[in-house]
């Protein structure tokens, strides 16, 4: 056995793999971080990865272009980030059905609309780092990945700085925690939180584009399914703050990455169900050991009307 | 842009309130189907095909009615389930998946118990209840716990049951139906026992199960709980307030917790009555569920969780997953539908929205200011 | 209305005279629908908050303006247009503003964790630094004790003598009006009705003017006083070292003590912040105590159990009735029946019939204007969904009523209403706990006074014999 766990921890193409599945998930928790924050739930960042994977993979047969293809994911990102954000806070309307209902809308789409083009996509070209690629184990992981990947350290200390060193930061921190009293401070409660949507819809849709490009290759539209609603789960694993879910995607990076290595690893197959459930599982466990309440913004998921509490 | 939207909004006055509900109404439906319609365009047929393929599919060919309402069952007891929930403040989004775990739960009773009698039809639409209302129970008892969002509890239980469907069916001991000396390849159960099937109504040759007249029941009997129990009264002070339900004597747990577990109860409810009723010729498949769960969901957010508006709503939809039937017909693909449906709700979402942003801004002015 | 630099004004009126929204006009909160308003001489139109400012009109709000979560030194540039967070400049502005008008406070430290008095501090630095020339103090005093009101007139003075500006202290209290302004301005029904100087008013006039009639005034008048009320009878409440901790590991109530007996009102006295809300949470099932007991006639309570406290026999007004007295959305029927709905349902099945006649009767029984019970709460007025509150709780007979802040809020003839109907139940052998953060309340109805201190029970009195400098001593905290 133990040599099985030494085989398990010193696995190289295992951190790979859990590099660039937590990639994806950390784009969608980072925005949604933000958003959060702010008070607001978005359970449509699923939507808003799908699309912006699927607008990447559409742009990218029109013109092979991955700069464009991932800049036209994130804008698809954004307008479905627009969506939620204008019907539940601007109109009011609950923003858990929004969010279910666009899911719902972005898959049927999708499903609708691939066979209408003859997608072609590819993998984008690996960059490896000089000598920080050389690190044993984890140097491929964290620096001998495909180009796109890379992103993701710029938008984490980027996120970082807007809301702990920006006034517009301070201000969706206020919003969060205390509506009201923003309100009278003079901020406009609403349209920072719809503007905290926007930021996540644009780093979901990217980071759906991301995926595409360095770890999928394809555009299959289970290639989503579920992450959106994890990304949430490690916001909240994370107590809201960023380096948690960060952490968080990591973990559950590193389980998805089990799902695909460990038979390999083992050297023999397992129940592919048991396998494809244990992202979700370990979600749930995860969660059931270690959420704590006691960070989660006050006005968490509690709408917003001047007056009203 | 959204100052000019907002006075806009506050400008439009169109004499009582009702009329200007109904306008909204209208514009935005007008507004999801004209999108459809580009949708249509951009496929490449016409959207007069579409529609006649629609009606074709839903209503007009012989038979089709039944089928029509054969899909409404299902999609009306999963949305009076979500109103129970949503009523008492309970956001469960995890109905396809306590759907499914109903329909795998009635399927070992009712695809397995040889011969069939009425009595195993009921133990199998029975334990489908069951099973469902212990898949939303255990969101349930994640967040009374450990404080974990049911709305997320719930999503997560979605992808799991799926992969627990999927895996009944691999092996004969379980639900898969193993042929002797044919290779496994239709991955799916038996067919249910021809004693435990749901009785079938045929009426000028269109046939349905009684799971409909039953899922009627079922919305006649949650609309008179709802509105005329203490059960239902206090679920709703639960989900209007929950502190002055505490105080009231409402229990948080207690209630909070019937609440998902008669909304599971009505999903599984729902799974176990389309296996018994007829759904994919009476046998349990890992797709099985073909997002009834979904929809149902969908149907009780335009029915503002009301179980009595949920039966016409549901029969919309369900005339739209029939009609989708003849779609391809037309050369058009049946996942239309599901991408109207979605722009519906959405559109659908808007004129409520509004209306109660005008009537609390209208309250707020009718308060006696604090000091 | 005119305000003249260098002069502090009183904003004088009853709860619905206008005197917040107009102030909520002047801060940007509120648009008007006519009339003008000019700042040396110009026209202005005020928009937002962050316009106010921009025109040098600043409040000291009263509630509901710093962020719990958020330190200090955030909480003061919360609002700011500036791009950049600057820290040390913030913390300088901090201590430079306290410095100069005697309000020291730690930047870093969180809001949350400050007391009343403190977070006011916070309050007026953060309107200072804006260097307003119309200085809006709206009800300041409620949260603060004798010395420390007396501290912030200080403060008022110093700013309007140094910036040269203008004051406006809005209030409901005469005498502090009479203490601390220049000119008083009287508002009744949504006008102006009386300018005067406040040198050579007396409060006979002032309150004459506020309330358009001979009013008596709230003192411990003979007439009112029950003697000898309670002596002798059950003790209906006793609650032994109740202590609670919040989630954050501060102690909220610190083992309190204090009985109410039968036919006796027992009023809690204290300024705001003093654990008055999570005592009547205590006693509205709302809160768990950490150690403890609640007992109702003897009886022993479960804490933090739904509904188990009404159950027992406690009624409760709570201070906020929309957050936990009733439900907005039900019609005032329902509301009516919220706690006795088995009087009206049999086997579980309501009977609708017999809820509106039940409804019907407490309705004329307490004097709730609505045209039927069928209406939404949320369509009455304040003073109307107060009486439904109150009709709700006493309609079950409970053994001891516990009524907070009950009189917020209200106009004067709704005052009078409540001050009676307490009055009458305590006639009819109910033990009543009035907790209040304003004296005058607690010396007009209460038999007996005691005083809440940091969450704990410091001091009693019986109203009859009251000393007022003890009264006043124990409120701010010496013993």
């Amino acid at each position: 056995m133990p040599g099985f766990l030494v085989n398990l921890l010193t696995d190289g193409p295992l951190y790979e793999s859990t590099f660039r599945l937590a990639v994806v998930l950390a784009f969608a928790a980072v925005g949604e971080w933000v958003a959060e924050r702010a008070g607001t739930i978005n359970i449509s960042v699923e939507a808003m990865l799908l699309g912006g994977h699927f607008g990447a993979a559409i742009t990218f047969t029109a013109m092979p272009n991955f700069a464009l293809a991932i800049a036209v994911g994130g804008m698809i990102g954004v307008f479905i980030a627009a969506l939620q954000a204008w019907l539940s806070h601007f109109l009011t309307a609950d923003q858990f059905g929004i969010g279910l209902t666009l899911n719902i809308l972005l898959l049927g789409l999708a499903a609708f609309l691939q066979p209408r083009f003859d997608l072609d996509t590819q993998l984008a070209s690996v960059a490896s780092i000089p000598l920080l690629s050389d690190i044993p184990v984890l140097g491929p992981a964290l620096f001998g990945q495909r180009w796109p990947m890379y992103a993701i350290y710029a938008f984490v200390p980027l996120t970082w700085w807007l809301v702990k060193r920006t006034n517009w930061g301070l201000e969706v921190r206020a919003v969060g925690e205390d509506p009201q009293a923003a309100d009278v401070s003079g901020i406009n409660v609403n349209a920072r939180r719809r503007q905290t949507i926007l930021y996540a819809g644009l780093l979901s849709g990217v980071g759906g584009a991301v995926y595409l490009f360095g770890q999928v290759g394809r555009f299959e539209s289970s290639n989503i399914g579920g992450k959106g609603i994890i990304a949430i789960a490690a916001v909240i694993f994370g107590g809201w703050t960023l380096r948690g879910a960060v952490a968080g995607c990591l973990l559950f990076g590193y389980v998805d990455a089990l799902r695909l290595n460990l038979p390999m690893i083992l050297g023999y197959s397992l129940n592919s169900q048991l396998l494809a459930s244990l992202p979700f599982l370990a979600t749930i466990v995860v969660m059931l050991l270690f959420a704590r309440q006691t960070r989660q913004p006050a006005a968490l998921a509690r709408p917003f009307v001047r007056g009203l509490k | 842009m959204n100052m000019v939207l907002r006075s806009a909004i506050g400008r439009l006055r169109f004499g009582s309130d009702q009329r200007e509900l109904a306008l909204l109404y209208v514009a935005c439906l007008v507004g999801a189907l004209l999108i459809s319609l580009l949708l249509i365009e951009f496929n490449g047929s016409s959207w007069s095909r579409a529609v006649n393929a629609l009606v074709d599919g839903a209503f007009q060919s012989p038979g089709r009615w039944g089928e029509t309402l054969r899909r409404t069952a299902p999609l009306l007891v999963v949305a009076v389930g979500s109103s129970v929930a949503t009523k008492a403040g309970i956001v469960n989004i995890g109905q396809e998946g306590q759907l499914l775990v109903g329909a795998m739960g009635g399927a070992f009773i009712l695809t397995l118990v040889q011969p069939g009698t009425p009595i195993m039809l009921v133990l199998g639409i029975a334990l489908g209840a069951v099973a469902g209302a212990l898949w939303a129970g255990l969101a349930g008892v994640l967040w009374y716990w450990r404080r974990i969002p049911i709305v997320l509890s719930t999503l997560l239980l979605v992808y799991l049951a799926s992969q627990m469907a999927a895996f009944t069916l691999t092996r004969g001991a379980l639900l898969l139906n193993v042929v002797p000396g044919e290779p496994n390849r239709l991955l799916q159960s038996a067919a249910v026992a021809s004693g435990s099937r749901l009785g079938i109504i045929e009426v000028f040759g269109n046939r349905f199960s009684l799971s409909v007249p039953i899922a009627l029941v079922i919305a006649l009997a949650f609309s008179w709980l709802l509105s005329r129990t203490t059960w239902g009264f206090r679920l709703k002070v639960l989900g209007l307030n929950s502190r002055t339900a505490q105080r009231a004597g409402v229990s948080h747990f207690r209630y909070g917790m019937s609440a998902i577990l008669v909304s599971g109860a009505m999903a599984g409810t729902a799974g176990a009555m389309m296996l018994a009723g007829g759904e994919s010729q009476y046998k349990f498949s890992s797709g099985f569920s073909s997002s009834v769960g979904w929809d149902g969901l969908l149907v009780s957010l335009v029915a503002r969780n009301s179980p009595i508006l949920a039966v016409p709503v549901a029969v919309v939809f369900a005339a739209l997953r029939s009609g989708s039937m003849f779609l391809s017909v037309a050369g058009i693909e049946a996942v239309l539908v599901d991408v109207v449906r979605a722009l519906l709700v959405v559109a659908l979402f808007i004129p409520p929205a509004i209306s109660e942003l005008r009537r609390k801004r209208r309250a707020m002015a009718r308060q006696t200011e604090r000091i | 209305m005119v305000l003249e630099a260098g002069r502090i004004y009183g904003i004088l009126g009853q709860n619905g005279a206008g005197k917040s929204t107009l102030m909520k006009i002047l801060i940007g909160l509120v648009t008007l629908d006519s009339g003008e308003i000019y700042m040396d001489g110009q026209r202005v139109l005020v928009k937002s908050p962050q316009h106010a400012a921009d025109l040098g009109i600043g409040m000291v709000h009263q509630h509901f303006s710093l962020v719990d979560a958020l330190t200090v030194w955030e909480n003061v540039v919360l609002g700011d247009r500036s791009n950049r967070l600057d820290a040390a400049r913030a913390r300088t502005i901090v201590a430079e503003i306290g410095g100069r008008y005697g309000l020291e406070i730690d930047p870093d430290s969180c809001v949350g964790s400050l007391t009343a008095g403190q977070r006011q501090r916070v309050e007026i630095i953060k309107c200072l630094r804006r260097n307003p020339r119309v200085l809006i103090f709206d009800e300041p005093t409620s949260v603060l004790t004798m010395e420390e009101s007396e501290q912030l007139f200080a403060v008022l003075r110093q700013v309007v003598r140094d910036e040269g500006g203008t004051a406006a202290l809005v209030s409901h209290r005469l005498e502090e009006v009479l203490q601390a302004t220049d000119d008083v301005v009287i508002m009744r029904d949504g006008r102006i009705v009386a300018e005067m100087p406040t040198s050579g008013s007396s409060l006979d006039e002032l309150a004459r003017a506020m309330v358009g009639r001979d009013v008596r005034l709230h003192t411990s008048d003979a007439h009112h006083m029950r003697h000898g009320a309670g002596a002798g009878s059950d003790v209906v409440l006793r609650l032994s070292g109740v202590t609670v901790t919040s989630r954050r590991g501060g102690t909220v109530l610190d083992g309190l003590s204090l009985t109410v007996r039968a036919g006796e009102i027992v009023g809690v006295a204290g300024t705001e912040g003093n654990g008055q809300r999570v005592l009547a949470d205590v006693l509205s099932s709302l809160c768990k105590v950490t150690t403890g007991t609640v007992e109702v006639g003897g009886v022993a309570v479960e804490t933090g159990r739904a509904g188990a406290m009404a159950a027992a026999g406690i009624g409760v007004v709570p201070e906020d009735r929309h957050d936990s007295g009733c439900v907005l959305d039900m019609t005032v029927a329902e509301n009516l029946m919220l706690t006795s709905l088995d009087r009206v349902s049999s086997r579980g099945a309501l009977d609708r019939p017999a809820m509106r006649k039940s409804a019907e009767r407490l309705i004329s029984q307490f004097g709730v204007s609505c045209p039927s019970p069928d209406v939404p709460m949320w369509t009455l007025s304040g003073g109307n969904q107060q009486r439904v509150v109150l009709a709700r709780e006493l309609s079950v007979r409970p053994k001891v009523l516990v009524a907070a802040q009950p009189m917020r809020g209200l106009d004067v003839s709704a005052i009078e209403y409540m001050g009676d109907r307490l009055r009458e139940a305590a006639n009819a052998g109910v033990g009543v706990l009035l907790i209040s953060s304003e004296l005058d309340e607690i010396l007009h109805l209460a038999d007996r006074i005691v005083v809440i201190y940091k969450g704990a029970i410091v001091g009693e009195m019986r109203n009859e014999a009251v000393d007022m400098t003890r009264l006043g001593m124990l409120i701010g905290g010496a013993t």
